[in-house]
């Protein structure tokens, strides 16, 4: 029983605790095994992760959330149909542009980005934050 | 050596710069010449106003092209002639 | 009421996005008040030559679609607060547009813009008659090389057939010392064959590539060449008589290489 919860969170999200996410973290999930270029979309109803970059030009939408195997330098939009709990998760975060739900953000410009690790991004308090993605830290597991 | 001042004052006339220049001259004479059939049924009609002026043709058998030949685009007629009129009276005054 | 000016080449690469960019901060530097039609559907660089692209929502297609207002899809220039840019759809097709729906979308845009500048695609198929399909006059741009000349060539035919007559010529990326050497092309040469006015001539120049890098029009940039080059050529797009400048660079040896070219 306990086995089986586990392995449908197989994707977990830190902060909130991993039962709120259960309603999206369901099997409503597209794998795309392939880098994304420019001009390319993936729309989806659900959650998207792409196991490859997203290059500058291509967009990422999704209903649920995003998570990204590689270099997410696109335009990705996570919890389109208005979820705000919605996040976006790449192991090198460069967006164009970063939406979630109805807030719409941009990098800062002139910053170089010197991050070398995954990141998260989520609305807290209204407003688009990033952190460092551990999942060693905030993971919960649930037995 | 002869080349190179040859080259510095710009007096070749087989210069790469001229040469390009012929060359597209002629390109664009041949990319000019492609005339649209509307165009060309224009010129046929206009051309057999004129004509019929001094000579009666076949009017269904006229052929209008343009030729494209390796330098040069010549206007083709092919023109039946039935009759020739009389112009003596207008001419031979002067 | 504005004007609505379409810049085109037919034949890619010789720099329309560049020279669109530049004419639309030069503008908008002079104090006018500009919009920016980034017409190439699927491949649209006008927005990242500005150093714009991570401020799109929405693009010309949203617009034509209504999927949201004119005003919404419009980005304001972070250096002139008078230019605006409409982007290109990055991933929809040309189809996405009509020729119709430009003609709606230029006549709303001139009510409200003094020059409505539309970057057309390369190439002479539905980009090309959806870009001039709004248009009133034209810039053809070309290089002094003869595949850019040819196309030009071309596209004038067709500008014309689209009726909007007397197109503007820019020379871009003209190498001087080429020209003098007799390996390129002159300035007399291209209108020699082209038979249009011109407008401008833009040397060839590496800080055109650094700025472009940056995402910042070279126009703004006080010293470099082109940068003159176009601030001259915008004037000129104003209707004031601007002198084109010297491209020589005055040494002993051009000099003397004048005096021996008189004869």
């Amino acid at each position: 029983m306990s086995q089986s919860k586990q392995e449908k969170s197989l994707v977990k999200f830190p902060g909130t605790g991993a039962d709120d996410f259960e309603q999206y973290t369901d099997e409503n999930t597209v794998l795309i095994q392939r880098t994304l270029r420019s001009g390319q979309t993936i729309r989806y109803n659900g959650n998207v992760v792409i196991l490859g970059d997203v290059n500058p030009g291509a967009e990422v939408v999704a209903a649920g959330n995003c998570i990204v195997m590689g270099v997410l330098r696109g335009v990705v939009h996570a919890g389109a149909s208005g979820n705000e709990d919605a996040a976006v998760i790449a192991f090198r975060l460069r967006p164009t542009q970063l939406r979630i739900a109805n807030h719409i953000t941009r990098a800062p410009e002139d910053e170089n980005d010197t991050t070398f690790f995954p990141e998260i991004a989520k609305i807290k308090d209204g407003v688009v934050t990033i952190e460092m993605f551990s999942t060693f830290n905030d993971r919960q597991i649930r037995n | 050596m002869l080349d190179f001042l040859a080259k510095i004052f710009n007096k070749d006339s087989s210069s790469s710069s001229n040469v390009a220049k012929e060359r597209l001259q002629l390109v664009l004479v041949h990319d000019r010449s492609s005339i649209s059939p509307e165009l060309l049924q224009v010129l046929k009609t206009e051309l057999i106003e004129v004509i019929t002026n001094y000579m009666e043709i076949e009017e269904e058998s006229l052929e209008v092209n343009l030729d494209n030949k390796d330098e040069q685009v010549a206007l083709v007629a092919n023109i039946p002639v039935k009759k020739m009129k009389r112009m003596n009276k207008s001419l031979s005054g002067s | 009421m504005g004007e609505v000016i379409v810049v085109t080449s037919g034949k890619g690469g010789v720099g329309k996005t560049t020279t669109v960019a530049n004419i639309g901060a030069g503008l908008a530097g002079l104090g006018h008040k500009v919009c920016l039609v980034d017409a190439d559907i699927g491949l649209r660089n006008l927005d990242v030559v500005l150093g714009l692209e991570n401020r799109i929502v929405y693009d010309i297609t949203d617009v034509t679609a209504e999927n949201c207002r004119l005003k919404q899809a419009l980005i304001r220039d972070k250096r002139f607060n008078e230019l605006l840019l409409l982007p290109a759809a990055q991933t929809k097709d040309k189809t996405a547009v009509s020729p119709e729906e430009m003609i709606k979308l230029c006549n709303e845009l001139k009510e409200e813009f003094e020059f409505v500048i539309i970057d057309c695609p390369a190439g002479i198929e539905l980009g090309f008659k959806n870009a001039v399909a709004g248009a009133e006059s034209s810039i053809v741009l070309t290089t002094p090389e003869v595949s850019a000349v040819r196309d030009a060539d071309r596209i004038i035919g067709l500008l014309e057939a689209s009726e909007i007559f007397s197109p503007q010529l820019i020379i871009n990326r003209l190498r001087p010392k080429m020209v003098r050497a007799g390996d390129m092309m002159g300035i007399e040469d291209i209108i020699d064959i082209l038979a249009v006015d011109l407008l401008g001539v833009i040397p060839e120049d590496d800080q055109i590539v650094v700025t472009t890098n940056k995402g910042e029009p070279v126009v703004r940039d006080p010293r470099s060449m082109s940068g003159q080059a176009f601030r001259n050529t915008v004037k000129r797009l104003k209707g004031e008589e601007i002198p084109y400048m010297d491209l020589d660079e005055s040494g002993f040896l051009t000099r003397l290489r004048k005096i021996f070219n008189r004869k």
